[in-house]
């Protein structure tokens, strides 16, 4: 089978597993698919009208281009920007273009990847077989600023070949050769003629002229010269909606006789409601009901947080917001807080000092372990230094919300979320399967038409499974099927706007406190209102983190070795916890397992290579000995990911470091930062004993064909030297450098690559007698390989910098007695406006027709994540140069006063 | 619970409600109008900004018993169709981001045009800085917030 196909929804899972290089159009029109039926309705009739139908594009009887966004929209702009790569090869008109949200399902966007090259060697889990362009929870997973890197290609292949059809049609009717045929602004046009049609006089005739194949989209594909949208500033489509107060978030779906809960929540990760006192709580005006939330699983997964299971609690659930919230202030509960109730967020500091004090596992090496050592041993100048980041919380602005709707056996789910299908999938198995070793079936492919976590292939491990769970393989089969097929029946997710994600919303325990209160009331929706404070105390946690940093100088100041360590609790401790110990042996073996199996999770307490690949296996600098270790680190309260995740606490260290040994060296720190680049190439880190780099999921070393149209995504330190260029020439650098000497104010510097990106930035700051910082301007430089939406990517560089800046100067979650001391954001503050100095962008744009089709630079990569990383050590670098301290922990506000005695005040000019 | 009468957007409603709910979940809960977003309940984020005869507040540390005495506009009544110049150089600017915060922005924006015009004075960058250091934005988008006002400020807009 090749080539773009019509299939129904059976004949899709069927294909799923066969043919690599077919693109699989699957056009399900049978099922819960209306978003993707043109529907019309004309003198009392309807009629459906399904034209080449592939799942993300359709077109209506009045022509109107629907395309639907099979990402969610989080401030980012995907929906408008993945809508303008589509339209733009499709030759749409952008006013008759509209934007829909898909609903959770995975049969649908899974995107077989047609790249593939079957009995290739798996490089990535991006090979993984069969082959999807995205891996892991689905599709949908909006995440890892990766929906334009993974979808740049497919969306123009979708619109090239959707293209083709209507210009088969026009021939067809005009007569003529195919190729004199192009699409402009909504129309087909013949340039011999100039004979004209629209593409809804084509429709009818569209559905007769045989679908192109692959090849053949691929070679429809339109020149970078041709484009009209890509490149190009875009309309953002929510805006509009937005600024009227039309937009509808989570919190804003209102159905009727719903009904609102707030959830007291058990303090302590893992801790259980001992008892509690209602009568007060019922009297409350609008109280309908006082209901525990315990969900009943049958096995204690153990460890923190088990997945994304929500704290234990209490639920009052009234006629209104308030009434609710009046009734939970008037709960008694009493908690058995369980053994998370010994963690102190300050105390673990000092174990992760103590922990970077010794070595830990090798992760990359540069010349033999007795080399690096010898390389410190020389009479050489040795720096060291430490620099630790705090907990932080992601706080969207809108607080987690879900509105569940239960009713015959089914659930309706209504959420902002970045993974629709995980979101799905946990509400399914938290609420009908109570056993977590049924969860170790769910990452089957069968079962979700998605890749499979590695442990699925894992013989021994299915085996133990079986055993573990009285299965034998004809039961396993069927659970598998029938899961599947359960879980779709009756777990339907409608995706709002997210009013912010930062990660917080990739986490789905809200939804599943909305589905658990949902089946106490049948018939009725129930809205489970998050507040401010729940969301700040009960975040899946950005982890704090200590990295250790040792150099080795010559005489002439140049770095010879470099030794890191870091450590920091993984996020896998989270969603694969370390299992309970009262489980018999053979289970607790099976979490274990699991773990270590998927996306090499590692062992608790190390760190995945997920994180490891974050900044700390892929360090840039061009050091002859190196040395990266990981530390471990074990986990107590719920860790999860927020905004550019690990490569924070890497960026600060590695930034901040090379900033250090530019002043022991007594060098610029700009030239001492390229010295340590050098002359740029790409890195071999698998000749470094990289086992396994994660790349954030893409290819790292290119494959044969048909790969050629996407490429590898190596890190490549020739990209990184040109952003640092780039912002420092902004900046004007060598000049203001000069002119600032001892005037207390002063340039920092800081570079770094994240999710397949390249970010360098200059922040400007002065430091004066009266203790204050004013932050003046920053510049940053982007290479993001194909600029798609420049206008959106200069807002997410504008916001990513904002939100480093909130991190590195307020942010800190600090626990005690294993609950988080911070609130709102009067104790959690963030950056506001007056605080918010004059950003610079500047896009690194490339000449893509001079480019050969496979270079990375012809792909677009992350937007959304990279600009914070460098944020922080800028900062700090900047700080030290204008005559301040040199803060080497954040938040930096607090670290100031540690180091001068009195807090800073801060403003910006 | 007692009858409490709201003046909002130029229509008159009946509300049952104590009259210590905050403003934010009569409008929101009660009345249906959604445009006013919930942030932080303890005026610390703005989102939730409506006006007062006017006036930029926050809706959830006002108390329906008190709001009833006053003219309250929503981002709903700001205009009819998204014409106001605040919302259209928002949209031309593209200022939004999640644009959750966005609302709340808006009315402290169009409160504090709406002042200067009246008094016939210059919107200052410190003026900027004041009005709008209440309003929390996650997404970042200050640089164009404080742009999309100046610009505004220049046109003598309200």
């Amino acid at each position: 089978m090749s080539g773009i196909v019509r299939v129904s929804r059976r004949d899709f899972l069927r294909y799923t597993g066969v043919g690599a290089g077919a693109l699989v159009f699957g056009a399900n029109v049978s099922s819960a698919g209306s978003l993707f039926l043109a529907v019309a309705k004309t003198v009392g009739k309807v009629y459906r009208h399904r034209f080449p139908l592939n799942n993300f594009v359709s077109i209506q009887l009045d022509g109107t281009v629907v395309i639907v966004s099979h990402r969610s929209e989080m401030g980012q702009g995907i929906r408008s920007s993945l809508a303008a790569v589509l339209a733009d090869e499709l030759g749409a008109d952008w006013s008759r273009v509209r934007v829909e949200q898909a609903d959770a399902d995975a049969s649908k966007f899974a995107v077989q990847n047609p790249f593939a090259v079957p009995g290739s060697t798996p490089v990535t889990t991006l090979d993984a077989t069969p082959p999807f362009l995205i891996p892991e929870e689905g599709a949908q997973f909006t995440d890892s600023s990766r929906s334009m890197a993974a979808y740049f290609l497919p969306m123009r292949l979708f619109g090239a070949g959707i293209r083709l059809v209507l210009i088969r049609a026009a021939a067809k009717k005009l007569g003529g050769d195919v190729g004199d045929y192009e699409t402009k602004e909504h129309k087909v046009r013949n340039k011999v003629s100039g004979r004209t049609l629209d593409f809804v006089d084509l429709l009818l005739l569209a559905k007769k002229v045989p679908l192109p194949t692959y090849q053949e989209s691929l070679a429809a594909l339109k020149q970078p010269k041709e484009w009209n949208f890509i490149g190009k500033k875009m309309p953002f489509v929510d805006a509009p909606d937005m600024v009227r107060g039309k937009a509808v978030y989570g919190a804003d779906v209102d159905l009727p006789g719903m009904l609102t809960a707030m959830i007291e929540r058990c303090p302590v990760a893992n801790g259980e409601v001992k008892s509690f006192d209602d009568t007060a709580a019922r009297k409350v005006p609008g109280v309908v009901d006082v209901v525990l939330v315990r969900l009943p699983m049958t096995v204690p997964a153990g460890g923190v947080g088990a997945g994304f299971l929500p704290h234990a609690g209490v639920a009052v659930v009234a006629k209104n917001s308030w009434a609710a919230l009046q009734g939970r202030r008037k709960l008694k509960v009493e908690w058995d807080l369980g053994p998370n109730v010994a963690y102190d967020s300050n105390t673990f500091r000092e174990k992760l000092e103590q922990a970077t004090s010794q070595p830990g596992k090798t992760v990359r090496h540069r010349g033999s372990e007795d080399e690096v050592d010898a390389a410190f041993a020389l009479p050489n100048r040795v720096v060291e230094a430490s620099y630790y980041v705090p907990h932080l919380a992601q706080a969207p602005m809108e607080p987690p919300v879900a509105i569940a709707l239960y009713k015959g056996g089914r659930w309706e789910i209504w959420a902002p979320s970045q993974g629709p299908q995980i979101l799905q999938q946990y509400v399914g198995l938290a609420m009908l399967h109570p056993n977590p070793l049924e969860w170790l079936a769910w990452g089957e492919p069968d079962v979700f038409d998605l890749p499979a976590y590695e442990f699925v292939d894992n013989r021994s491990f299915r085996e133990g499974l079986r055993r573990a769970l009285g299965w034998d393989e004809a039961a396993e089969l069927k659970f598998r099927r029938d899961l599947k097929k359960e879980i779709e029946e009756k777990v339907k997710v409608h995706v709002t706007l997210l009013g912010g994600g930062f990660g917080r919303k990739s986490k789905p325990d809200y939804a599943i406190e909305a589905a658990f209160l949902a089946k106490k009331f049948p018939g009725v929706p129930i809205r489970v209102q998050w507040t401010r404070e729940d969301d700040i105390q009960f975040s899946y946690f950005q982890a704090c983190s200590l990295q250790y940093l040792k150099a080795a100088l010559d005489l002439d100041g140049h770095a010879t070795a470099w030794l890191q360590r870091s450590a920091f609790p993984s996020f896998f401790a989270t969603l694969f916890p370390p299992p309970d110990p009262r489980l018999p042996e053979a289970v607790r073996e099976l979490f274990t397992q699991a773990r270590a199996l998927t996306h090499n999770g590692g062992e608790y307490p190390y760190l995945s290579a997920i994180e490891r690949g974050q900044g700390l296996e892929d360090m840039p600098f061009d050091v002859p000995h190196l040395r990266l270790e990981n530390c471990p680190a074990d986990s107590h309260i719920r860790c999860g990911w927020m905004r550019s995740v690990s490569n924070i606490y890497h960026a600060f260290a590695i930034g901040s470091f090379a900033d250090e040994l530019a002043i022991a060296a007594g060098r610029d720190s700009k030239d001492y930062l390229l010295d340590l680049i050098g002359e740029g190439k790409v890195l071999d880190l698998k000749a470094e004993g990289v086992e396994h780099f994660d790349n954030n999921g893409f290819p790292v070393v290119p494959r044969g064909e048909p790969v050629k149209v996407m490429s590898s995504y190596p890190p490549d330190t020739r990209r990184l030297r040109a952003v640092v260029e780039r912002a420092a020439q902004e900046a004007g650098w060598d000049e203001k450098v000069k002119r600032y000497k001892d005037t207390g104010r002063g340039l920092g510097i800081a570079a770094h690559r994240s999710f397949l990106s390249y970010v360098a930035m200059v922040i400007d700051v002065s430091v004066n007698d009266m203790n204050e910082l004013t932050i003046h301007e920053v510049h940053a430089a982007i290479d993001c390989g194909v600029a798609v939406n420049p206008d959106r990517i200069v807002a997410q560089m504008e916001g990513g910098i904002v939100y480093g800046l909130s991190l590195a100067l307020h942010g800190e979650i600090t626990v005690k007695d294993g609950a988080v001391e911070q609130h709102n954001f009067d104790d959690y503050p963030v950056l506001r406006l007056y605080q918010t100095p004059k950003i610079n962008i500047h896009i690194i744009l490339h000449d893509l027709e001079k480019l050969p089709p496979d270079d990375p630079r012809t792909q677009p990569t992350g937007v959304g994540e990279p600009p914070v990383p460098p944020v922080a050590p800028a900062l700090a670098n900047a700080i030290v140069a204008a005559g301040g301290p040199r803060i080497r922990e954040l938040p930096m506000w607090e670290s100031w006063e540690t180091n001068t005695g009195e807090l800073p005040k801060v403003k910006v000019l | 619970m007692s009858i409490i009468q709201l003046h909002v957007n130029g229509k008159r409603y009946s509300v049952d409600v104590d009259g210590d709910m905050p403003l934010l979940w009569a409008l929101r809960d009660v009345l249906g109008l959604k445009g006013t977003k919930f942030g932080c309940g303890i005026a610390q984020c703005g989102a939730c900004t409506v006006h007062l005869d006017g006036r930029a507040v926050r809706s959830c540390a006002v108390d329906v018993g008190v709001a009833c005495l006053s003219k309250i506009t929503t981002i709903e009544g700001l205009s009819l169709d998204g014409s106001h110049p605040c919302q259209k150089a928002w949209v031309e600017l593209g200022v939004p981001q999640c644009g959750y915060c966005q609302p709340g922005q808006i009315m402290s924006a169009a409160a504090l045009l709406a002042e200067h015009k009246k008094a016939n004075t210059k919107v200052t960058d410190d003026d900027i800085d004041n009005a709008m250091s209440g309003n929390i934005c996650r997404c970042g988008t200050y640089p164009r917030i404080r742009k999309a006002i100046q610009e505004l400020a220049e046109e003598g807009a309200s």
